[in-house]
């Protein structure tokens, strides 16, 4: 009997013992959420210095310190696509609370193409929210001799043509496979690494048609070193105001055709909700501010529209369409 | 005279005399440290440049960048260790001329090399840039399929000793440089489902573990002095010498121009060539790699010619040659620039600005190089037994640095030990190298013409470009054949 009530009061002791800590930690997490960030946020960039996806997230990182958010140290991390950087995100761990990554297509192109991936690129992520969108443009050589996006299907419905990209699973090189699958065409893939190799391939006409990045064809475009058939986002663009959309076209089945290279913050599951709040908050004023917009448009891009959930809702389509793009167009997996 | 007023306007201002300055400095000092390189000064100031004038922005990683490009050269001839990829090619003629007392003499010929190469390829830039610029856009795949060919007849020269060891080693480098994902299909090539090795080998891990790494086991399996033993002091570069390399320099800058105007070859690549043509057209052949001045002269101003023309396809079409440019590229639009065509219309002033500083930072990197080599070259005055570890220090951190990965470690201690048991058994690292460089290149412009050209085989005899690399080829195969021919009957007689 002795023992039992020995045993029951070290119980109670235990559970209170268990109930102070939680509730320690539960008002150390609340103290911890209405202080984010208590140290330094991380913004990986799953590329190397100097392309796209790391031009923006400096600038960004720069235009979120100024709206007092502590130092906002942008990280390289690149590697096996977008993935390696990913990968290590999802996993979380230490750090992980003040830790956000530059997402961009080959978050979700990547999930299409590289095999064994241990993560799911929508359930594993908290979602911050969608940054810009820069649109696709289908652009062929000055002198090529088709001017309109049905006059050149209709040519590579009989011939064989090729297509240039900064390389497989970029999202210039799914954009003309999608085209190629949706329009029935005989376009054959040649991949180059990177845009800077790739973009010669079609200055010089050794290709006859590309889907790049809005920034890397827009002075080309302006000073005729190549000619816009069409652009590939569902709106037509500021830049190029006279260029029609793919859609516009309205045939070939490509009414449905829309891709852009869009860019937004994710984050691990455990990031604070109060960070995710502080964030969008930052965020809403730095896309509202003159210098946010200069620098966008010397990209051509578009401010993105999208919150957190439907950022999600986009990218969970967007993998489900890359899947099947890539599993048409035999792409390992 | 309103626009040269405009342009003067633009560029005195003291921001920019400090920014040239320190760029060179930065880039001399980061380039000589092994495992740091250029690119990653440039990554790693880009952010300081936000607030800056664009001018200002871009002389400062530009200065970076040329500095980056010689400092490179400083440890390649004290310590065998190539402090850019760039510079792997110095170190064939630089370290033994330092073993044997030299170390001066290479590291000043390196450096006057490196600053007539500048200043022959920012002329290239400014007079030539939208010649030249055309002329890159020619290259297409099969031009580019037999530039690399020609270039691959260039581990010839480099392989020391045997012809034979050296096709070994360049086999093995091209074996290596296949790992990672296919470019076509997207298919795994020995990668092991390793994710670290997909997006294939990294460049930086290989070059120090091949290099740097085999001198420290060395010097602990030996347990005596490698060869280190030159101090710092010993005759400096006489008038004969500079003259006699005079030749090679110019040739090698005109490589280095050609080569940097065409997107994606790059430095390494213009300072192997010009080697292995100066080693040609030398009297001195037999001691070429065995610590020959003008092989270091060569080399340099291969390298260095490449990094006034890189900005030729970047200003005049927006194609950044390499990824140094790749982040000047991305200055320019973070300052709200766009290279391309459209810049020489709406910014003329600006890249006329940009031109004179390009200029003075030849003129600083001669300065900043002199004072580095007076105190760099303390270097080899540092006994070995504390040396070398700090050495293996910097490798570790170099090659985790680039990727930010610590499987790279792994892999730079494996290329290590390969390089270690190359050195025992004879194989030159040389030409593993270029057949990790060239080898990719080699495939990609294969299978591109093929896919462009729908199998035709024609593709490869299309222009006057092609058939004058497939010439440049013959050429090169027939000169190492009859060299090899006279050699044996020499050989043979002297039996």
């Amino acid at each position: 009997m002795k023992t039992k009530t020995i045993f029951s009061s070290i119980y109670i002791a235990v559970f209170r013992g268990v109930l102070l800590v939680a509730s320690m930690s539960a008002t150390s997490q609340l103290y911890a959420a209405e202080e984010w960030p208590t140290d330094d946020i991380r913004l990986v960039v799953p590329y190397s210095a100097g392309g796209t996806t790391d031009v923006l997230s400096r600038k960004v990182a720069d235009l979120l310190q100024q709206q007092g958010l502590g130092n906002v140290i942008v990280e390289n991390r690149p590697g096996a696509g977008s993935t390696m950087a990913t990968g290590r995100l999802a996993r979380g761990g230490r750090g992980s609370d003040h830790t956000i990554l530059m997402a961009s297509p080959g978050h979700a192109i990547g999930a299409a193409i590289y095999p064994g991936l241990r993560y799911d690129p929508v359930e594993d992520f908290t979602f911050i929210q969608n940054i810009i969108d820069i649109p696709n443009v289908m652009v062929v050589p000055a002198d090529s001799p088709y001017d309109s996006v049905e006059a050149f299907v209709e040519a590579a419905r009989k011939n064989e043509m090729t297509f240039s990209s900064s390389g497989v699973g970029s999202s210039i090189h799914m954009s003309g496979e999608l085209f190629k699958n949706l329009t029935k065409t005989n376009l054959t893939h040649v991949p180059y690494r990177g845009s800077g190799e790739a973009l010669p391939a079609l200055l010089s006409g050794d290709v006859d048609v590309s889907f790049d990045n809005m920034p890397a064809v827009l002075s080309h475009i302006k000073s005729d070193g190549l000619k816009a058939l069409a652009v590939t986002t569902p709106e037509r663009s500021k830049y190029l105001p006279d260029v029609p959309t793919l859609q516009e076209v309205g045939k070939y089945n490509l009414d449905e055709f829309a891709t852009s290279a869009w860019f937004g913050l994710i984050t691990h599951n455990s990031f604070p909700q109060a960070g995710v709040d502080k964030l969008n908050a930052a965020l809403e004023k730095v896309m509202q501010s003159e210098e946010f917009d200069s620098f966008i448009s010397q990209l051509g891009a578009a401010p993105g529209k999208q919150s957190g959930e439907e950022f999600k809702a986009f990218i969970a389509d967007e993998v489900a369409r890359w899947k099947q793009t890539a599993s048409e167009a035999g792409i390992s997996n | 005279m309103e626009a040269f007023s405009e342009v003067l306007e633009i560029f005195l201002s003291l921001d920019n005399f400090v920014a040239i300055a320190v760029g060179v400095l930065v880039g001399v000092v980061i380039g000589a440290i092994p495992g740091l390189t250029a690119t990653m000064a440039v990554a790693l100031a880009l952010p300081f440049t936000f607030s800056m004038e664009p001018i200002t922005a871009i002389l400062l990683l530009v200065g970076i960048y040329k500095g980056g490009m010689y400092g490179g050269s400083i440890t390649a001839i004290l310590i065998r260790t190539p402090g850019s990829p760039a510079s792997a090619c110095t170190l064939l003629d630089g370290y033994p001329l330092a073993q044997q007392g030299h170390a001066k003499k290479a590291l000043k010929m390196a450096l006057y090399a490196s600053v007539i190469a500048d200043f022959i390829s920012n002329l290239a830039l400014i007079f030539f840039a939208g010649y030249l610029a055309k002329i890159a856009l020619n290259f297409g795949p099969p031009e580019f399929f037999w530039l690399i060919c020609f270039s691959l007849t260039i581990i010839i020269s480099v392989s020391g000793e045997s012809v034979i060891k050296g096709l070994i080693a360049a086999c093995l480098g091209i074996i290596v440089s296949t790992i990672g994902l296919d470019m076509v299909y997207g298919t795994q090539r020995l990668t092991f489902d390793n994710y670290n090795l997909m997006d294939s080998i990294s460049f930086v891990p290989l070059l120090i573990g091949l290099f740097a790494i085999p001198e420290v086991i060395e010097f602990y399996v030996k347990k005596v002095v490698p060869h280190i033993k030159s101090k710092a002091e010993g005759a400096g570069l006489s008038l004969a010498e500079f003259k006699r390399s005079f030749g090679s320099i110019v040739r090698g800058s005109l490589f280095g121009v050609v080569i940097g105007a065409v997107p994606g070859t790059g430095a390494t690549a213009a300072a192997f060539i010009s080697y292995s043509d100066a080693k040609r057209r030398s009297p001195n052949k037999e001691n070429f790699g065995k610590g020959e001045i003008e092989g270091v002269a060569a080399s340099e101003a291969g390298n260095n010619g490449v990094a006034g023309a890189t900005l030729i396809p970047l200003l005049s079409l927006g194609i950044p040659g390499d990824v140094i440019t790749a982040i000047i590229l991305g200055a320019f639009m973070i300052h709200g620039l766009t290279p391309g065509p459209l810049l020489f219309q709406e910014n003329l002033p600006l890249i006329y600005a940009l031109f004179i500083g390009i200029m003075l930072s030849s003129i600083v990197l001669f300065v900043v190089g002199n004072v580095a080599i007076k105190y760099f070259s303390m270097i080899a005055d540092i006994p070995k037994s504390i040396l070398l570890p700090i050495v293996l220090m910097f490798c570790v951190y170099g090659a985790y640095a680039v990727n930010n990965s610590t499987f790279d470690i792994g892999l730079m201690l494996v290329f290590g030990v390969m390089g270690f048991i190359f050195n025992r058994i004879g194989l030159p690292s040389a030409p593993f190298l270029i057949g990790f460089i060239l080898g990719p290149m080699f495939e990609d412009n294969l299978r591109r013409s093929l896919l462009i050209g729908a199998n035709e085989l024609s593709i490869f005899v299309r222009g006057p470009i092609t058939w004058f690399f497939i010439a440049l080829t013959l050429a090169s195969l027939l000169f190492a054949m009859r060299r090899y021919l006279i050699t044996r009957k020499e050989n043979n007689a002297s039996t």
